[in-house]
Order: C-alpha cells, then structure tokens, then sequence
C-alpha cells in the first residue's frame, strides 16, 4: 500500500458502498452458518453426541437383549432402542448454551451485534442453524441406533420393525427432541450469559431436578414432574417410555416445546434491552 | 461525518458520559483522547448501537447506525476488547464478517494482505500476539471498505513498525475523505497522528479544537533564567515587555526568547548563572487538562504517609 504525499481531500459518498437493498436474513443466516461450524466445539458436540447416541444404545441392547428375550424381563425392548438419547441429550446442552455464551465470554457478541444490528434477526438465525443441526443430527443418530441396536435384539427374536407402533415417530421425536433442548439451553445462555453458570441450570433441571422431582408427593408432584422440560420433552424420542408415569408422546412435546417458547420471549426480550 | 448531541450513559448511579456533543467531520483525523475510564468506549459503543444511550443522539451520515442497510460497508470499527473467538481462524472470522453484510469474499484477502495477516490467515486467533490481534481487529475495520472508520485504542500492544503503520493508514484514509476517529489515551500519539482533537475526562467534553490550537495553547514554552542578580534582572526582562514569574530563585520568562534576554542581561553586565529554554509537552498540557478527571489516580507517597499519621 503506497501512500501519498498530499492529503488533499476528496469528497467521499458516504453511502457509495451501501447497497440499495438491505442484505437480507439470508445473509445474517449464512453468517451464523460460518460462525457455527468454525469453531472445534461444534464438530466435537455433533461427532459425541453421534457416538454416545448410537454407541450406548448398541451397547445396551447387546448386553440386555438375552434377558429382554427371556420371560424374566420386565421392560419392554422398546425401551431400550433409544436408549443413547438419554447421553447424546447432555452433548445438544452443551452445543445450544455455546452458541450462545461463547460470544459473551468472548466478547464476540460486539462484533455480532456490530454487524447486524438487528438482534431479532441475529437471534431467529442462531435459532435456525442451531435446531437444524441438532434435528438432523439427532434423526441420524436415533436410526443409527435403532439399527445397530435392533440388531442384537432381532438375534433375540425380540426386534422392532422401523413400521412397528411409535418406532418411526421415536426416531423423528430424537431429532425433534434434541433440537428443542439446544433451544432451550440457548434461550437459559440468552439470560444468564455465562458458560458454566448457563450448563449447571439446564443440566440440574433437566437431569438432577427432572429425576428428584417424582418425590414430590400428590398429584401436584406428579404433575411438576410430567412437565419438567427433561420429562415432557423425552416421551416423543422413544418408542416405548421406561417411566409409565410420563406425559403422551406429543402431549408432552407440547408442553416442553410451550417451555422453551416462554424461556426464549423472555431471553429475547432481555437481548434486547440489555447493553451488549 | 458523526455528529454526537447530548449524548449521556449512567450505569446505576455512575455517570459515564454526561451530555457530551461533537462532531467528527470528514477528511481528517480526529483524536479522541482521555485517560482510561474517561468514557471514551462507553462513548464508541452506543455509536455502534451497541448500548442504549440513557439520552441523547449519536449518528452517522445522518442516520443511527442500527439504522443502515448494511453498517459494515458504512462504518467500520475496531473494539477496544478483542471481539474475537480464540478458536477461529482469521480468515473465518472476516468470513461470517463478510457474509452478514453481503460484501464479496474475495475482499477478505484483500484486506489480510493489507494489514500483513495473509501468511497466518489460517491461524486460529487465539495463537495471536497482541499486535496481531490488533491488525486483525483493523481488517474488520477496513474490511466492508466505509467512509467511515471508528479504532479504539488502535495502537495497544503494537510494535513501534506497527505504530507507525496506524497513523500513515489514519492519515491516508482521511486523505481519501473519510471520516477518521481513533480513541487513544496518549497524547504523544494523537500529536502525531490527529488533525483534530476531542478531549473527553469523567464523562464531559474538555476540549474541543484542532490539534494546532491545542498545541498552541496548551503547549506553553518559557525561558529559565538564574542570576545572583535575580532582582534587577526580573525588572530588567519586565522593562523589556516580557512576563517573568519568579519560582523558587529561578525566573520563568515568556514574551522573550532565549537569546534576546541573554543579550539583554549581558548588554547590562549582570551575571546569568542559568538560561534555559524549558518546553512544556502536550503530554504535561493534557494531564494538567485531564488532572482533576482522572479516575484512578495513584497517590504521591508523601500524601498516603500524612495521612497515616
């Protein structure tokens, strides 16, 4: 870069660069696409939760699938064909809080707000990459462990069809389910802006809290303990559900999906007015 | 051009920028100098929209910055803290910059190039030196090539290659008719680099002129002069028209220049034991300015040993 002697000034359209049309949501869409894979943690949250999803429910059922045969058994297989989620939910945790909290701790958030000053809109494409991912991510993983489970069960002659009741809605509901948590912790990020403090609530909430909550006694306990986010939003991701006590498949999508639409107004909400 | 009206920030009960108003204009630097915590990233952040002004206005070109298209291409800015995620590379993050206000993407390399990145483009940032950190944050700055340019602090940790690299591409961005504002807490670099100067302390606007008049009136000069004589020569000097301030048996002479009180003395045959010409730096003028609006001053010794008695 030469530079010149004079400083004779020239006038200079302060808008010669501005184009004529706003660059749309798709531009902010992109933008949060390269920001979200360009950093390690993405690939290492998608690649475990692959692994501890499909893994731990090949493992599970190779290791019970002699018993569930058995006339001992008093679970149902269908229980145990989604069993990983259950491990591969701590890793979507942890995807949907950085997405949000790695730019506060960071101090990335300035730049992101810097570029687009809309925060509605920087807010919906987060939201967007972030469940995209995580559905497809957790669909894959679901059938991944659907067929490798299914695998040692049918050894078993104690298989599910993909066509049987609830297994194709359970592989859907993985993905459906995992989306949703990494939404949820997103919007629990939005709000309290802060790695470590953001993973301890939703972890505590949704499997401390979640499990200690069907102790509460009368049918007001039960009913805090259906509609724990961890609790309603699990019965769609699995075929058949370990605890009888738990909401109706889409009942209880509903209802979670009804939580994490409240958490994420209210994190919105304190997006925007709060100084970045 | 950013014009700056009644612009005021409390955070709780703390004014931080209390009813500031000025004008950046086009073509030329302009320093926006204080000492830390005078308000001058407070200041930078709501005119990047970035906090809520509690009154007041900030705009750029006329409009809020929020309010642009695309506010990359319109202003560009480099932030005090490093707005950088360590793991990302360079080139990545210039990237996501880059496609969130539609520029083309080959500008990303042009600018890396520019501010001598290329060669580690592909380095996460977080291996970056300081210096490097800085020259990244200038390729965000250049990168949607705006009008106008905002750097905060644009010389913290550079080398002095580096320094000097900053104000030639200050002075020559407004030689194309940008608008330049750099923020600074040393006046020693603003000397060089600005046209025009802004001095902010505790929140409130101390000065507002061009860097000449600053120098002109703050950077006052003096003749010392030391005689045995001390008397007759202060009558002599002020017979002469200058005005001469006795301090501590020296004699501070203004309106005379060195030469001409040495001549005048000798002429009388009185004895001059001393005849310096002392310069008061633009760094002494802005900390006597500054002095009373600093925020964390350090106490001389002396003063926290009397209070301990």
């Amino acid at each position: 870069m030469t530079v010149t002697a004079t400083s004779s000034t020239v006038t200079l359209d302060p808008r010669r660069n501005v184009p004529g049309t706003r660059p749309g949501f798709g531009s902010t869409l992109r933008a949060e696409w390269i920001k979200f894979w360009t950093v390690r943690s993405t690939t290492w949250s998608v690649v475990m939760l692959f692994v501890l999803g499909a893994g731990m429910t090949a493992l599970i059922c190779a290791t019970n699938a002699e018993w569930l045969a058995s006339g001992e058994a008093d679970e149902d297989p269908g229980s145990f064909l989604t069993f990983g989620m259950t491990f591969a939910q701590i890793t979507a945790i942890v995807l949907g809080t950085l997405a949000v909290t790695s730019e506060y701790g960071t101090g990335m958030i300035r730049a992101t707000l810097a570029a687009t000053p809309r925060r509605g809109r920087v807010l919906a494409a987060k939201a967007v990459v972030l469940t995209g991912t995580l559905f497809v991510a957790g669909t894959v993983t679901a059938f991944a462990g659907y067929f490798a489970g299914n695998w040692f069960l049918d050894r078993e002659g104690v298989g599910l069809a993909l066509s049987d009741d609830g297994v194709l809605r359970a592989m859907l509901g993985g993905g459906l389910y995992m989306a949703g948590l990494g939404l949820f912790a997103a919007a629990v990020g939005l709000l309290v802006r802060h790695t470590a403090a953001a993973l301890s609530v939703v972890l505590a909430l949704v499997f401390v809290l979640g499990n200690m909550a069907f102790l509460l006694p009368g049918a007001w306990g039960e009913w805090i303990a259906k509609l724990m986010p961890g609790n309603a939003g699990s019965s769609v991701a699995v075929p058949v559900n370990f605890n009888p006590e738990a909401l109706a498949p889409w009942t209880g999508f509903a209802a979670f999906a009804a939580e994490t639409a409240v958490l994420l107004v209210v994190g919105w909400f304190a997006f925007q007015r709060r100084d970045a | 051009m950013i014009t700056v009206s009644g612009l005021t920030k409390t955070y709780g009960g703390t004014v931080a920028v209390d009813d500031v108003s000025f004008t950046v204009a086009d073509g030329r630097v302009t320093g926006f100098l204080g000492p830390n915590g005078a308000g001058k990233s407070t200041t930078m952040r709501m005119l990047l929209g970035l906090d809520r002004p509690t009154a007041g206005s900030v705009t750029v070109n006329g409009r809020r910055y929020q309010d642009s298209p695309a506010p990359l291409r319109e202003v560009g800015a480099l932030l005090e803290a490093r707005a950088l995620h360590p793991g990302r590379s360079a080139r990545d993050h210039l990237r996501w910059l880059a496609a969130s206000n539609r520029i083309r993407t080959s500008r990303v390399d042009e600018v890396l190039e520019l501010v001598g990145l290329a060669a580690v483009a592909g380095t996460r940032v977080g291996a970056f030196s300081l210096g490097m950190g800085q020259r990244l944050g200038i390729a965000v700055a250049l990168l949607g090539d705006p009008p106008v340019v905002v750097l905060d602090e644009p010389v913290n940790g550079l080398d002095p290659e580096g320094i000097r690299w900053v104000r030639t591409l200050a002075r020559q961005l407004a030689a194309e008719g940008r608008t330049v504002f750099i923020s600074s807490h040393l006046m020693s670099e603003m000397a060089l680099t600005a046209d025009h100067l802004v001095v902010i302390g505790r929140g409130r606007i101390l000065a507002d002129c061009s860097m000449r008049d600053f120098i002109a009136e703050h950077a006052a000069s003096y003749v010392l002069v030391r005689s045995p004589q001390h008397g007759q020569v202060a009558d002599l000097l002020r017979g002469a028209g200058a005005e001469v301030t006795p301090v501590d048996g020296e004699l501070h002479v203004q309106g005379l220049d060195a030469a001409a009180v040495g001549e005048l003395v000798g002429d009388k045959g009185l004895y001059l034991h001393e005849l310096t010409l002392v310069r008061s730096s633009l760094e002494d003028a802005f900390m006597t300015l500054t002095a009373s609006s600093v925020e964390y001053a350090a106490r001389p010794r002396t003063e926290l040993a009397g209070a301990s008695r």
